[in-house]
């Protein structure tokens, strides 16, 4: 199987352009960028996959093991770019795929150019002397509906498709599988995710990078981001006006305000 | 008479929505609450003076259901316009958790922006007991199957001057259910002549546990008064479509005699044996062959067994396909990689060797039942 395959690879604009790299976070899949990277197709070589597990992905490729922890899904990252070429990379990460860039960049510094941290959160947990934004009793409720509310949880994740009356071309276009996943698959990658710790992670990268933070981030709240930014050496930090931990969705205008600004316009 | 139309109920849309039997919430695109009506206040004890524009409907929810509408619910909302019969819980302002399903339109307005998001919430307190009731009935009964399956496999093995037999067992990991592997060791004759044999029964759970044991009950029946591992699964086979049990099962069925050191063997669709001679190199033993027990509308077929002779020193493997099967693989492969890795291993005492079969072999991203008996001779 390739990794173009397994992860579910699409590319577009111009294969000369630089490459830039868009990884979804915990829930959905490549759509997630469907909004932003229109914008950057015109100069840059634009690179989209799903994590094994999610969207369009081979799930028969999934891994208990391997994906334990962030760092079989950076592997995948540097396996994408290795199969595909590419150096010189902008990373465009959200929510716990920001962490999956850092890792990525940290073990291969001369692939990555840039890296755009969307949301990151290197410890969802609070700690003495550290704020994720929960508790560890609030993590583990999360990990337990997800094991033990299996029924909610299917139905959760079945496919949800309907009509939009005022937005038709959504629904034919959006993939059945936005959202959806494998219920264990979708547990296995969220015990991965929120009991992640990658905070001695953040000093080993000296790829310049920018931490997007949104306003009233339920999953990465400002402190994180603020976090993140003092611990990456040669980072920028951006407040958006956007609220919630999504601003791929709800903000792309501004999402991709702050990524041209970073690159240079 | 008896055609008056029903008397207009009095009742205005304010009084529909209020009171509706079911709670009702209006939100902004980021979650903020501008309107909620009397039922979700009465549900959840939050009074809405401390709700409207202030509070979020994600900062109603437990922190598990927080980020699952975040990372879930408000992208979808987001693409498709809708989302429904989520399952969160909302804290009440008494601390308590009230389990909910939730659906949501979004409005948009004249521009095509997201304006406002209509959302309905059921209680749904009864269900969530229900399917926790289920779970733990699946779990109850993959716990049984379990205690049954290795009730049924306990026992001593035989062993001799001359006879040493391995067993290596793995039931399907928890939350699976246990499939129908089984192994039997036995005497045939007390020191002399001992029968080995691995099957694996179709289908799983409590069912399977239990046709298992009925074959196995078999064959060990049959092995006192049949001539033979051919004779023995020829025996078996009118027994299974007799009583209708055991449907494409397969199994091989191997038998040895100590002083002469001769192997008889016959496999009912079952893979192969692996016969590893001291300093040669592992063969599979293919001959003996016929088709599974029970096949539907299968008729009698002749069965085969072959015999062959065992130096000091050999060691005989019998195992399920779990040891040989990966997904999108040919199962040539597996078996190559079954020969290598006991060629690889060939100076290993024998539990070391099961163990390290039963470790390196399987499949790892798809555990599934899977046994192996490893006779030393």
């Amino acid at each position: 199987m390739t990794v173009v395959a397994r992860n579910n690879v699409f590319e577009h604009g111009p294969r000369a352009g630089q490459p830039m790299l868009f990884a979804h976070g915990f829930g959905c899949d490549q759509n997630m960028w469907r909004h932003v990277w229109p914008a950057f197709a015109d100069r840059y070589r634009v690179v989209l996959f799903d994590h094994v597990g999610a969207g369009g992905s081979d799930a028969s490729a999934f891994n208990r093991d391997r994906y334990a922890s962030l760092q079989g899904y950076a592997d995948d990252v540097l396996e994408i770019c290795d199969e595909l070429g590419l150096t010189d990379v902008i990373f465009v990460g959200h929510s716990v795929s920001a962490m999956m860039g850092v890792l990525a960049a940290a073990a291969e510094p001369e692939r990555f150019s840039r890296l755009v941290l969307v949301g990151p959160s290197p410890r969802y947990i609070d700690e003495a002397g550290y704020v994720g934004g929960f508790t560890r009793e609030d993590i583990d409720g999360l990990l337990e509906s997800l094991d033990s509310n299996y029924l909610g949880w299917s139905s959760a994740m079945a496919p949800v498709v309907m009509g939009n009356a005022d937005r038709p071309e959504l629904a034919a276009e959006l993939e059945t599988s936005f959202c959806r996943a494998d219920p264990e698959i979708a547990a296995h990658f969220a015990r991965t995710t929120f009991l992640s710790d990658n905070r001695d992670d953040l000093g080993r990268v000296s790829t310049p990078s920018l931490v997007l933070q949104c306003a009233r981030d339920a999953i990465a709240p400002e402190v994180v981001g603020r976090y993140v930014h003092e611990s990456l050496p040669g980072s920028v930090f951006v407040q958006m006006q956007a609220t919630g931990h999504c601003p791929n969705l709800s903000a792309p205008e501004e999402t991709i305000a702050a990524i041209q600004n970073f690159l240079g316009g | 008479m008896g055609d008056r139309s029903p008397e207009p109920v009095e009742e205005t849309a304010e009084e529909l929505f209020e009171e509706a039997p079911c709670g009702y919430l209006t939100t902004l695109p980021d979650g903020t609450i501008v309107r909620v009506n009397r039922t979700f206040e009465r549900w959840t004890g939050l009074d809405r003076q401390r709700l409207l524009g202030t509070a979020r409907f994600q900062d109603l929810l437990s922190a598990g259901g927080r980020i699952y509408h975040e990372t879930h619910y408000a992208p979808m909302l987001r693409m498709q316009g809708a989302v429904r019969e989520i399952a969160v819980e909302i804290v009440c302002a008494d601390g308590s958790r009230l389990p909910v399903l939730v659906n949501s339109q979004m409005h948009h307005d004249a521009q095509g922006q997201p304006a406002h998001v209509r959302t309905t919430i059921f209680d749904a307190s009864d269900r969530r007991r229900y399917e926790q009731e289920l779970l733990r009935a699946r779990r109850r009964e993959q716990d049984v199957a379990l205690q049954l399956q290795q009730g049924m496999l306990a026992g001593a093995l035989p062993a001799a001057p001359g006879l040493r037999v391995d067993i290596g067992y793995r039931p399907a990991e928890s939350g699976l259910e246990i499939g129908g592997d089984w192994y039997d060791a036995f005497w045939l004759t007390p020191g002399a002549t001992v029968a080995l044999v691995v099957g694996d029964v179709v289908g799983r759970g409590v069912g399977a546990a239990t046709m298992m044991g009925q074959l196995r009950s078999a064959v060990r029946a049959l092995a006192l008064t049949q001539q033979g591992p051919a004779a023995i699964l020829s025996a078996l086979d009118a027994y299974a479509v007799r009583h209708d049990v055991g449907e494409m099962t397969t199994l091989v069925v191997a038998q040895i005699d100590l002083e002469d050191r001769r192997l008889r063997y016959a496999c009912a669709g079952h893979p192969p044996p692996l016969l590893v001679s001291p300093r040669e190199t592992p063969r599979f033993l293919l001959d003996g062959r016929s088709m599974p027990i029970h096949v539907p509308g299968g008729g009698t077929a002749p069965r085969p067994e072959a015999c062959c002779a065992l130096s000091p020193g050999s060691r005989l493997l019998l195992y399920t396909d779990g040891l040989i099967e990966r997904r999108s693989q040919l199962i040539d492969h597996g078996m190559e990689r079954l020969a290598s890795a006991v060629a690889a291993r060939q100076d290993d005492p024998g539990s070391t060797l099961a163990s390290a079969l039963l470790h390196e072999l399987p499949d790892p991203d798809h555990p599934d039942d899977l046994c192996l008996l490893l006779a030393s001779v």
